[in-house]
């Protein structure tokens, strides 16, 4: 737009160095820049969930032997919606799903939280530890799903240590038993994952004014007074982004369940991402899991619109 | 007193960080077992590797254990096209994001483009789970002959990991003050010249910062790669949780040889960009 700047002279009564006029070559180059981010969208995304709807409204499969687009040959309207939500399997991977998420995000909170209190004053080594409780999450999930189905083996070492601390012996069946199994998959989410809570609790920790701690010594507060009027007020916005974002990440949970149990045994841990993931290819059943999968994103879409209210808000009102 | 609780502190914290990066010792010693040491067969677990090899990461590249009569006879294996696979797709498919994302976020930061639709919907993205969005691309991707491709990795990798480049950008974008652009652009740059010449270089490091990120976090995939490839084209990854021999079943030592491997990058480069990794998983939302 070069010269057309100096629109903005001090005759028109703006002083020069404001916001730009939103002329029409502004939105000219605004247009140009995001052009390539939307294509990408509407090509690898909006089409493919057009083409989704379609398919979910069909008995089409790809063994069928026909292209995807005459699907239409084989119309059933809305019978795989009701075949998905009437089926029980279905709403317990989703109960389920959403349990795992709970529990999951509930533990990194509390751990990473306690973590972070323990990380707050200052002693020798503090930086090196912190750093090397980074580690998990930058494991490659392939790799943590690998190593805790060996960890998790009736005779490997999880065992073999509760043994050594606990009365009798422990043979407990990690990966097969059906009650231990989904604890498992949380388990090894709660590893990966609460170090990102420790951190993020931390950092939000270390914004809390010193001297704010110390009026409150001052005037003889407790521990847990300091805790509820002076840290939560001003850490509560970042608990609850940490929130967030975890719960998002974790409902998506898939790498480590299919590495660890395959959703199994029969069904019991098999998260809502696994039950896709077989129902598409172990059964072929690929109308009926496009329809899950629109189930799922509108309630994920439900839900995020809610969730990221307060990380717009933060965004706004940092920048 | 005070010096006995910072010890009391330092020890809780110390056996946390024990039980923490226990899989990751166990991952690496496991590498360097031999056969017989990677199951306690004989009720004996090796916390440590009795006589310690390097037969487990000879395997993965293709050789066939000398000496050593642990390994059973089986087919050679070579895990280095799946490396190459996975170095190539994760790099480029982070290029291409972070070009892309990068334009877009600047368009959002500096000219509020798409209103807050687009920055909304970008992010809303990245809540779905990705084998729900990733079916229907799998048809397409069929229908283009983009399935079991390196291309077709690269673009859903740019496509998935896009979100994360505009956010993350966005957030830096916001830290540069819009004078500076108006500045160059009253000194006669055109719009794009001011991004190009006195913007972009002022976020050198968040670029950076946001390139290594994104590349880790398409180095780690496993479902796009398990769902869109598979047969030609096979990432590090997903080579892993396939390494088993007919004769030892799943062969526990080569497939940890291979994920110290794959966990490497990650480790080494979080370093670079441990003062941002928390903006990074947070989409910009926590600066620290």
């Amino acid at each position: 737009m070069g010269i057309a700047t100096d629109t903005t002279t001090p005759a028109d009564g703006v002083p020069a160095v404001t916001v730009l006029p939103e002329g029409h070559h502004h939105r000219h180059i605004s247009r140009m820049l995001i052009l390539p981010g939307v294509v990408l969208l509407l090509l690898l995304v909006l089409f493919p969930v057009v083409m989704e709807v379609y398919i979910s409204l069909t008995t089409w499969t790809p063994t069928s032997g026909s292209q995807w687009y005459l699907a239409y040959r084989d119309w059933t309207w809305f019978s795989n919606y009701w075949d998905g939500l009437t089926s029980p399997s279905f709403l317990h991977a989703l109960l389920r799903t959403v349990v795992i998420t709970i529990a999951a995000t509930g533990i990194e909170f509390l751990l990473g939280f306690g973590l972070a209190l323990l990380f707050l004053e200052k002693f020798l080594g503090r930086q090196v530890l912190t750093v090397l409780f980074l580690v998990p999450m930058m494991i490659v999930p392939a790799v943590s799903g690998f190593v805790f189905y060996l960890l998790l083996q009736t005779n490997g070492p999880v065992n073999y240590i509760l043994t050594a601390l606990l009365p009798g012996t422990v043979e407990l069946q990690w990966l097969t038993n059906p009650s231990l199994a989904p604890i498992s998959v949380t388990l090894v989410d709660i590893w990966q994952w609460t170090p990102l809570m420790f951190l993020i609790l931390l950092a939000g920790l270390m914004a809390v004014p010193e001297d704010q701690i110390q009026a409150a010594d001052i005037l003889g507060a407790s521990w847990y007074q300091k805790l509820r009027h002076v840290v939560m007020p001003i850490v509560k916005p970042i608990i609850l982004i940490a929130l967030i974002i975890r719960g998002m990440e974790a409902f998506k949970i898939f790498d480590a369940a299919w590495l660890l149990t395959q959703g199994g045994p029969g069904e019991v841990s098999s998260t809502i991402s696994v039950k896709l993931y077989r129902e598409a290819f172990q059964n072929s059943q690929w109308s009926y899991v496009a329809a899950l999968a629109i189930v799922v994103m509108i309630i994920v879409s439900v839900a995020a619109s809610q969730a990221i209210k307060p990380l717009e808000q933060r965004q706004g009102g940092a920048s | 007193m005070k010096a006995l609780v910072t010890a009391a502190r330092v020890a809780l914290i110390s056996l946390v960080l024990v039980i923490f990066l226990f899989p990751v010792y166990w991952t690496v010693t496991m590498a360097f077992k031999p056969a017989d040491e990677w199951t306690p067969t004989s009720g004996k677990i090796y916390w440590l590797p009795d006589q310690p090899t390097l037969d487990n990461f000879r395997r993965i590249f293709g050789g066939t254990p000398g000496g050593s009569a642990s390994f059973l006879v089986s087919t050679p294996i070579n895990a280095t096209d799946s490396i190459v696979n996975s170095l190539i797709t994760a790099t480029f498919g982070s290029l291409l994001a972070l070009v892309v994302g990068t334009f877009t976020a600047y368009g959002i930061s500096r000219y509020r483009a798409g209103g807050n639709m687009l920055g909304f919907s970008v992010l809303q993205l990245r809540m779905f789970p990705p084998i729900a969005v990733i079916i229907p691309v799998l048809f397409l991707w069929t229908y283009l002959h983009l399935f079991d491709t390196r291309l077709g990795l690269i673009l859903i990798y740019g496509a998935v990991t896009f979100p994360f480049v505009v956010w993350l950008m966005k957030s830096f974008f916001d830290e540069v003050p819009r004078e500076i652009s108006e500045a160059a652009i009253v000194d006669g740059c055109t719009q794009f010249g001011a991004f190009w010449k006195s913007v972009l270089p002022l976020v050198k490091g968040g670029l950076a910062t946001t390139a290594l990120f994104v590349f880790i976090l398409n180095w780690s995939d496993f479902l796009i790669a398990l769902v869109l490839a598979g047969n030609k084209i096979v990432t590090a990854p997903v080579f892993l949780s396939q390494i088993n021999s007919a004769a030892t079943g799943q062969e526990f030592g080569s497939r940890a040889a291979l994920g110290v491997i794959l966990i490497t990058p990650p480790l080494l480069l979080s370093i670079l960009i441990q003062k941002h990794l928390v903006r990074g998983l947070t989409f910009g939302a926590i600066k620290r």
